[in-house]
């Protein structure tokens, strides 16, 4: 088995949609118009705009009281309201014996990480220990792990916004080999300003965000499967990614692009799905922004929610930035 | 005995950088003369000023190797995973890439040098800087080695596995599985990470580091660890389709979680006694039979009585039989390299029929019930066992067997 036959039995979403998969399926339906702050810098002022849309305050009923959530960063925060809602949305009131967790991310604790190394340029006796293990990539994993009671296979995969395909493949692996009965696979990110204004880097109309999205996926169930799967196609450059493109479209009734809302990124994806048809189409980056390591988590978790509402086949775009581009089709087999 | 259904999975390459050396042979050398290779961080790789350690095991880079990377872009790590692929794809008799079906890399820090460079050049101007775009770029691990697999021409999957100081030795679990899944026929694995400034004040701050400088791993009165830095890749491959000579077999991998403590480990070592206990029956070994230990065996006061008491729960009557030592008392530990290198140790240990030692020990912990290999020994080894235990609680153990020739 690989990723294609997975089944998601249960989804769930924090995002600046809000706290929920609900939320996000209706701002995304909806195409709600969610508000864009700027970036504030610590300390002094930047001379140039750099836009945010962030996750709005946790509702009481979505704060995790657990010892290990102390003084964790928002990160996991949001990932531990996803992990509980897919959880719950599987039919799981309590974790289940025998779940694995993969965990994906990009940037990882980038809070916790600019804070410490501020207090090492500024006085490295005075640096916080209880800061330094927050910065480490694997840290929500490891309370996620503890939350739910989860010590067999937990594991952090850093990589591009699309690199959840990866740790779907992983958890196919690892429930044909029976290191679990379900994973969890998450795609997490926080943001804070540094990883915001580097954002503007790659263009200046980027809108940093951040959130979490989580698939609970088992070899059966009565979710919808994963029923096809294109890539990786691996690139080297910008170039080869935009040649690539095109060998990703797949037909089914509803798309959930990448599209960002800048034509230069969103040209080659435009062209490649544009000989297709689709009853629906949703560009879920343009009303969130770019989430990075989070981004594809929540396509697919909103691919997941429309194939269950509408009983259809819904296509998932995932053309990435720096490795390797994806597409999935998500669906239920008796379509 | 091993599940006839498992799959036979052959090391036909492996390469290493270690603060001992550069390559197999040197980092052998240093082992048969028991070497250590602990000095100050040079000021040019970061100031140590106001912390309580001043010393690590740094790797000695050649002063030019040729890297796809931009210099200024190309991390230190990334440059010692090149010299490791390298050193593998020749022992493997390849010239490329090709044939492999996925690359699977730990690391816990990436490039993090590129992210404090990054920082330092944000906070110090708000203005715009031409280079922070590549360096936000290049600060990707997985950036990184799509330029390193471009150099080789190589098109595939590329995994960047961060279970912190597990790292390396997750990577080369992952890949046995997936060969072991049908998922792939051939996988280059292993895991690297340079010294970065951030790291090396992190575990200051924890005081975690030995303030001598001089790890005691398994010591009464250890005190801590040394950082060090490093690379190591194994080319594993599905016995059906192997063509180069096989060196070794990973023969087992198991993985587990220890849910005590973001930083501290169970005391009594349980998430380690299950992943040994399970890597050692898909071998179809018991205890007994497993000659050698590389232990994780850092040097802190916690770390190594859970794992000694972890490793005589596991073995039983069959401890005091068991050689153990800990590497890191050489080279210092390397974080997300440490899991990828140690097991490139035990592939030597196989080949060499040799054990290092665990150095610097003066008076053996009252944990230590195993035979703790002080100095450099010839012995018999059949079947190597390394284990790896990381930050957030990942605990990761690892099982080769010798190919006879």
């Amino acid at each position: 088995m690989n990723a294609t036959g997975l089944h998601i039995n249960g989804v769930g979403a924090v995002s600046p949609a809000g706290w929920s998969s609900a939320d996000l399926l209706r701002v995304v339906r909806g195409k709600e118009e969610l508000p864009v702050t700027n970036c504030p810098r610590p300390g002094i002022e930047r001379p140039w705009p750099c836009p945010v849309r962030t996750v709005p305050s946790a509702p009481p009923e979505k704060q995790v009281r657990h010892p290990r959530f102390r003084r964790v960063s928002a990160i996991s925060r949001y990932a531990a309201a996803a992990c509980l809602e897919a959880l719950k949305d599987a039919g799981f009131e309590t974790p289940p014996p025998r779940l694995g967790i993969l965990f994906v991310m990009m940037n990882g604790c980038v809070n916790y990480t600019g804070r410490f190394y501020q207090e090492v340029l500024d006085n490295p006796a005075q640096a916080s220990p209880l800061i330094f293990p927050e910065t480490v990539f694997n840290a929500p994993a490891s309370h996620i792990a503890a939350l739910l009671g989860a010590d067999g296979a937990v594991t952090t995969i850093i990589g591009n916004s699309n690199a959840i395909m990866e740790a779907l493949d992983m958890a196919a692996v690892w429930l044909s080999c029976g290191a679990c009965d379900h994973c969890l696979v998450v795609g997490a990110e926080e943001c804070d300003w540094l990883s915001a204004e580097a954002l503007t880097y790659y263009h200046e109309a980027h809108i940093a965000s951040e959130g979490a999205g989580a698939l609970l996926v088992s070899a059966g169930g009565k979710g919808p499967a994963i029923q096809r799967i294109t890539g990786p196609l691996a690139f080297h450059s910008w170039k080869e990614r935009n040649e690539l493109i095109p060998s990703l479209a797949l037909p089914a009734s509803i798309l959930i692009d990448d599209h960002d809302g800048i034509a230069k990124h969103d040209a080659a994806e435009a062209a490649a799905w544009s000989h297709l048809e689709f009853k629906t189409r949703h560009s879920p980056k343009k009303l969130l922004g770019e989430s990075m390591g989070a981004s594809a988590a929540l396509q697919l978790v909103l691919a997941t929610l429309e194939s269950r509402e509408q009983q259809t086949s819904v296509a998932v775009s995932m053309p990435g930035y720096n490795t390797a581009a994806y597409a999935c089709v998500i669906g239920h087999s008796a379509m | 005995m091993p599940s006839p259904d498992l799959q036979r999975i052959a090391i036909t390459g492996a390469g290493i950088v270690s603060p001992l050396g550069i390559g197999w042979k040197a980092n052998e050398a240093s082992f048969e003369a028991d070497r250590m290779a602990f000095r100050p961080v040079p000021s040019d790789l970061f100031g140590v000023e106001g912390f309580v350690a001043k010393t690590a095991g740094i790797v000695d880079l050649p002063p030019k190797v040729p890297m796809p990377i931009k210099t200024c872009y190309a991390d230190r790590g990334s440059v010692m995973l090149m010299l490791a692929l390298r050193e593998a794809l020749a022992q493997s008799s390849r010239s490329t890439m090709e044939g492999i079906d996925a690359m699977i890399i730990g690391t816990s820090a990436g490039a993090m040098s590129l992210g404090e460079t990054y920082f330092e050049t944000a906070v110090s101007d708000p203005g715009r800087h031409r280079r922070q775009l590549s360096r936000a770029e290049h600060y990707q691990p997985q950036r990184q080695m799509n330029e390193i697999a471009a150099e080789l021409g190589w098109r595939g999957p590329i995994i960047i596995v961060s279970n912190a100081c597990a790292s390396g030795a997750n990577a080369i679990g992952w890949g046995v599985e997936m060969i072991r899944s049908g998922r792939a026929k051939r996988v280059l694995a292993g895991g690297y990470d340079a010294l970065a400034k951030l790291v090396f004040a992190g575990f200051d701050s924890l005081k975690a580091l030995a303030p001598s400088g001089i790890p005691r791993p398994f010591d009464a009165a250890r005190d801590g660890l040394a950082l060090g830095e490093g690379a190591a890749v194994m080319i594993l491959e599905a016995e059906e389709v192997r063509k180069a000579e096989a060196l070794a077999d990973v023969t087992g991998y198991a993985t587990a979680t220890d849910l005590h403590h973001l930083t501290q480990p169970d005391p009594l070592g349980n998430a380690a006694i299950r992943t040994m206990t399970q890597a050692t029956r898909q071998s179809g070994l018991t205890p007994a039979d497993i000659n050698y230990i590389n232990s994780h065996g850092t040097g802190t006061p916690f770390n190594d009585v859970a794992e000694a008491q972890a490793i005589s729960a596991w073995a039983g009557e069959a401890t005091s039989r068991i050689a153990v030592s800990s590497t890191k008392s050489a080279m210092g530990h390397l974080l997300g390299g440490a899991g990828a290198v140690e097991a490139v140790i035990c592939l030597m240990a196989l080949r060499g029929q040799w054990m290092p030692a665990s150095l610097n020990v003066r008076e053996v912990d009252p944990a230590v019930k195993f035979d703790l290999v002080r100095t450099f020994r010839r012995a018999k080894v059949e079947h190597a066992l390394t284990n790896s235990f990381g930050f957030g609680g990942t605990n990761a153990t690892l099982v080769m067997k010798r190919r006879s020739a």
